[in-house]
């Protein structure tokens, strides 16, 4: 008794252990982000390790991040660029996977598979000819390219991610709407949306993560530097010598919160909703 | 087929009740029909997309690695056929170099990530005070653009300022500062450690969601039966979760084989080419080099080694009966 009751009891601070190791490894670099953004430069340069705001702390460098960096222009586009594809994306793949949801004829179910078989392609790969042809129809430099780019790489994904929370509505709901005289897609608004709530979340967030977080895509298409997302203003203080690293922490901490937020109200959505269209797609 | 909505006419007739079963399914196919145009029709918008801006693109890659000569735009381009830049593609010995150093890549960050998933789902399966903020804070590098992320270890691991250096040289492990992403020796460890930093919670989050199908009565028989922590999870806990580990496996390897967003920003492919894999090396013979003719043949034989490992991995998941 005695021997199980001490296993336990080791098993109990084990995974305190754990846990806080786990916390640690991924707080820390984000703690480490915030205390660069607040301390001056000179701070930077002394051989001692700082773990807490010194004295001299200060919030300067976001200030100066508004001030006289165009932070404010790239927070824009990105928004732009993440609201669009978000849109766009959630309606077309809320249509999408209740189609695949409800029908099983196999020539459907074969062009579901094939919206699956297009996120294989290498993304540095499918950048090369869309460069040539947005530079053919002069959409280079305008954030629509990157809406539409965006909504096609996201839509595959949570087109099948709300296929398998609709599998999850049971089909009866539906039909006695039918028997009241609804319309088809009206039994979707009505019905079948109002139920799907927690999915459209998750389908949202991993939209716009995906969107906001995109570097790739917009490095190509948008090379102007006013049209830039706050991705490319990050990596534009990569590689200069004399880096000021606390305006590049401070840029970057403020693209990092709004995503922040997002995941922290929508996390419980999340684990069955991503899940289910990763694994079950 | 969908088989819900009952059209005005005979179908509307509650079925089972006397009704020749011919009669019923006539009415049943003409009802599919017109629900097979509506389920189309829903589906449209997504095919749209997937056609004007993946299917299209692929064929104008597949036009461009068979265009002979070096170009930068489709303007550029002149006349004809030729298969010199999938000849080069072969012949050249950095191709090699390139797939071996995506095998160093893929394997380095899938395997800590993957460890990291899994411990962190089974340890989240318990309940324990604070599981829930604890849950939140691990899956939180999922959320962080891959930018961000990359700034930040460019920081802590910048050569003369950085933390990681100066706390490595406060316990004396390191003699002097190490330029963690200009030295070739460690450059490709560099790149690797973001990209999990960024992965794990992908596998985490799958893993706990499979955790929570495994029923709970398995281990309270396999502790009947008086088995171990280490058996109670090889013969309940994997086997239940198996299935959503290799679809796991499988995809975020296919996402850590065409990962830009980390080696890019942080070495663009440097020093010395160590970082540069396939799909880095891709973009730079594209965009850097202005070769897209050769940038296109290297990108498909790149699809398809990817479609080699689908297929073989889609294989081994139906040998297992997953």
């Amino acid at each position: 008794m005695i021997g199980t009751k001490r296993t336990a009891k080791a098993i109990t601070v084990g995974r305190f252990v754990a846990s806080l190791v786990i916390a640690a490894m991924v707080i820390f670099p984000l703690y480490w982000m915030l205390l660069t953004a607040l301390e001056p430069a000179a701070a930077m340069l002394s051989p001692v390790i700082e773990l807490l705001p010194t004295e001299g702390a200060s919030f300067d460098a976001f200030v100066s991040a508004f001030l006289d960096m165009p932070t404010l222009l790239w927070l824009r586009n990105s928004a732009l660029i993440t609201i669009g594809a978000t849109i766009l994306s959630v309606f077309v793949s809320i249509l999408a996977g209740y189609s695949l949801s409800r029908a099983h004829g196999a020539g459907h179910q074969a062009m579901g598979l094939t919206l699956l078989l297009a996120r294989m392609i290498p993304g540095t790969l499918l950048v090369i000819p869309l460069y040539a042809l947005f530079l053919n129809v002069g959409l280079v430099n305008n954030l629509w390219s990157l809406i539409l780019i965006k909504t096609t790489i996201i839509v595959p994904f949570t087109t099948w991610m709300l296929k398998a929370f609709f599998d999850g509505i049971p089909r009866e709901l539906e039909d006695s709407a039918y028997v009241d005289g609804a319309s088809r897609l009206r039994a979707l608004r009505s019905i079948v949306l109002p139920l799907s709530g927690p999915g459209i979340v998750a389908a949202v967030t991993y939209s716009a993560v995906l969107a906001w977080g995109d570097f790739l895509y917009a490095r190509t298409l948008l090379t102007a530097d006013a049209k830039w997302p706050v991705t490319l203003g990050i990596v534009s203080f990569f590689g200069d010598n004399g880096t000021q690293w606390n305006s590049v922490m401070a840029v970057a901490l403020v693209a990092i919160v709004p995503m922040l937020l997002l995941f922290l109200f929508t996390e419980r959505y999340l684990i069955s909703g991503l899940t289910a269209g990763a694994v079950k797609g | 087929m969908i088989d819900t909505q009952p059209t005005p006419g005979p179908a509307t007739t509650p079925q089972g009740q006397g009704e020749p079963p011919g009669r019923g399914r006539r009415s049943k196919a003409t009802l599919s029909r017109s629900n097979e145009r509506f389920a189309l029709a829903l589906l449209l918008p997504a095919l749209i997309f997937v056609a004007a801006l993946i299917a299209y693109p692929l064929f104008v890659a597949i036009q461009l690695s068979l265009t002979p000569g070096s170009f930068s735009a489709l303007r550029e381009t002149t006349g004809g056929v030729s298969l010199e830049h999938f000849v080069a593609v072969f012949s050249d010995r950095a191709t090699l170099d390139e797939l071996g150093r995506t095998a160093v890549y893929v394997v380095g960050t899938i395997v800590p990530a993957f460890a990291a998933g899994l411990m962190i789902a089974l340890l989240l399966r318990h309940r324990f005070a604070g599981r829930r903020w604890l849950r939140s804070l691990v899956l939180l590098p999922w959320a962080v653009p891959s930018v961000a992320a990359s700034a930040i270890f460019l920081w802590m691991l910048d050569g003369s300022l950085g933390i990681v250096n100066k706390v490595l040289s406060a316990l004396g492990l390191i003699d002097g500062p190490v330029a963690w992403y200009s030295s070739p020796d460690t450059a490709m460890a560099a790149v690797i450690v973001p990209t999990v930093w960024k992965q794990f919670p992908f596998f985490a989050m799958i893993l706990l969601a499979a955790l929570q199908t495994v029923p709970n009565d398995l281990y309270e028989s396999a502790k009947v039966d008086g088995a171990s922590r280490w058996r109670q999870f090889t013969t309940v806990t994997w086997p239940g979760i198996r299935g959503a580990a290799y679809a796991a496996l499988v995809i975020g390897t296919l996402g850590v084989y065409r990962e830009f967003d980390f080696i890019y920003p942080l070495t663009r492919g440097g020093p010395n080419d160590v970082t540069s894999t396939l799909a880095i090396s891709i973009y730079r013979e594209a965009f850097q080099f202005s070769n897209m003719g050769f940038a296109s043949a290297l990108g498909i034989v790149s699809t398809l080694l990817a479609a080699v490992f689908v297929i073989f991995g889609g294989r081994i998941m139906a040998r297992n009966n997953l």
